[in-house]
């Protein structure tokens, strides 16, 4: 089917004449005025190619056609040549402030008229072909991209399941109660969002809180590699078997070491901070590796001051529990541990909320 | 009479509108179109009624026709009628009007003179 080409002149004569330029290659449209161009263009601009426009008209001429096509979006997607014997740049440079594509004065050469018709019918379609294409190839990466996503959540729970499988093990392994992992999971939760709202030079975001509570579960996960002897002891740790305990931070992270591609390394990295260093002192006189300051990973601060916390509000084998009110003021009086003052300033403001998770998860 | 002829006789530039259209069958079709071209009558009717807009229009199709046709003569005292008619206010032009009448008649008569060639 050969393309459409719609002509619109006043002049029975002109109309004639670019037919006849055409007709050869084009099925051709003709509109007297510009009334009957909108008219044609309502019901079947789709199927037109491109449109010569006169502007001089009777009644509507053609910069009111043009007004119409700009106000309807339809000089998009066709081309527009005025032909005119209107000789004023003005006049020109109106038309392509409407996004006309070409202007031909009259007298017109036909063989140039026939070209550059040529060229702008081929030009759109070759922009319509390519707009196919990107919108199919949009198209596609909008539904790979869902894929990944539900692929990344999938991995996500993969993660999140790991950490929740390792940190049962813990749990049955230690005489801390299944209890314990919780409470600190609960109690990191609530410092960690504090830290985030308080402290944005720590750039945590709700993503990486998730991570660091979720990971939380493992600090301890080095204590199923301490013989029963020593972590079930009743009674006070001789020096030796205090020494060896201490080595549940780094036993911790050889096992997590030796889990390698299986969980995403934000992951691991957050899990290894904490399990390493939830030990550490602000003062620099803590273990495994006595990091000071900010040195200290702010997931193993954070973690470290939830098991303190934890630690003095519970009944233990060499110890009874703390009223939740005493444990608070030990740990702000420095007397369980030396920890950051902005850590501190947090821990100060989250009084009441610990105090909830605590009692919601029955002590 | 051919069609060269004729364009000499009303003053026409027979060479560029070939160039333009490509062959003299072509030129000799639409020039005999011309014979129907309704708007010098429009011209002339809308100018004696006053009505300026119509004649403006009139002029300027009459003008780019003639122009397209390579009918200079007629070109070129159209165009400066529709010149006179553009700011759309009455003026006499009756002297313009009188001198496109001989041209138009004599541009009419000799394309006339092509229909049986």
């Amino acid at each position: 089917m050969k393309r459409k080409i719609l002509i619109v002149d006043d002049a029975e004569m002109n109309r004639e004449v670019l037919a006849d330029i055409l007709e050869d290659q084009y099925d051709i449209l003709k509109a007297e005025n510009g009334r009957e161009a909108l008219e044609i263009l309502k019901n079947s601009r789709k199927e037109i190619s491109a449109m010569l426009l006169d502007l001089m008209m009777p009644e509507v001429d053609g910069f009111a056609v043009l007004e119409v096509m700009k106000t309807e979006g339809w000089m998009e997607n066709l081309p527009v040549l005025i032909i005119s014997g209107e000789t004023s740049v003005k006049a020109e440079k109106k038309c392509f402030e409407y996004g006309v594509s070409d202007f031909v004065r009259k007298p017109f050469d036909n063989m140039l008229v026939n070209r550059r018709v040529d060229n702008i019918v081929n030009l759109y379609e070759l922009q319509k072909e390519l707009q196919a294409k990107v919108d199919k190839q949009t198209e596609k990466l909008r539904i790979q991209y869902k894929l990944l996503q539900v692929q990344a959540e999938k991995l996500h729970k993969t993660n999140e399941s790991i950490i929740d499988i390792l940190g049962t093990v813990v749990e049955n392994r230690s005489l801390e109660s299944g209890a314990h992992i919780k409470h600190v999971k609960g109690f990191t939760k609530v410092i960690a969002e504090r830290v985030m709202q308080d402290y944005p030079e720590y750039g945590l975001t709700k993503a990486k809180v998730d991570v660091i509570v979720s990971a939380s579960a493992l600090h301890d996960i080095g204590k199923i590699a301490i013989p029963d002897s020593i972590l079930l002891k009743p009674g006070r740790l001789n020096p030796k078997e205090y020494e060896y305990m201490k080595s549940h931070t780094t036993r911790g992270c050889d096992i997590l070491d030796s889990i390698e591609d299986i969980w995403e390394e934000g992951y691991q990295k957050v899990s290894y901070e904490i399990c390493r260093h939830h030990h550490e002192r602000f003062d620099g006189k803590g273990y495994p590796d006595k990091l000071a300051g900010d040195d200290i990973p702010i997931s193993a601060q954070i973690v470290s001051v939830a098991d303190v916390y934890d630690a003095l509000i519970s009944e233990r084998v060499y110890k009874s529990a703390y009223s939740k009110d005493e444990a608070y003021h030990m740990i702000l009086r420095g007397e369980c541990g030396v920890f950051s003052p902005k850590l501190m300033e947090c821990f100060r403001n989250v009084k009441e909320e610990l105090e909830k998770v605590a009692a919601a998860q029955g002590e | 009479m051919t069609v060269q002829e004729c364009y000499e006789m009303i003053g026409g530039d027979f060479e560029e509108v070939c160039g333009r259209m490509m062959d003299e069958a072509r030129v000799k079709k639409f020039a005999l179109k011309f014979l129907s071209d309704k708007s010098y009558g429009m011209l002339v009717e809308a100018y004696e009624a006053g009505n300026m807009e119509d004649a403006f229009r009139a002029a300027h199709t009459l003008k780019g026709v003639s122009q397209n046709l390579g009918f200079t003569k007629l070109f070129e005292i159209s165009h400066e009628i529709t010149e006179a008619f553009r700011p759309l206010q009455k003026v006499d032009v009756s002297a313009q009007m009188a001198q496109l009448k001989d041209v138009y008649d004599v541009t009419i008569a000799a394309v006339s003179q092509l229909e049986n060639a």
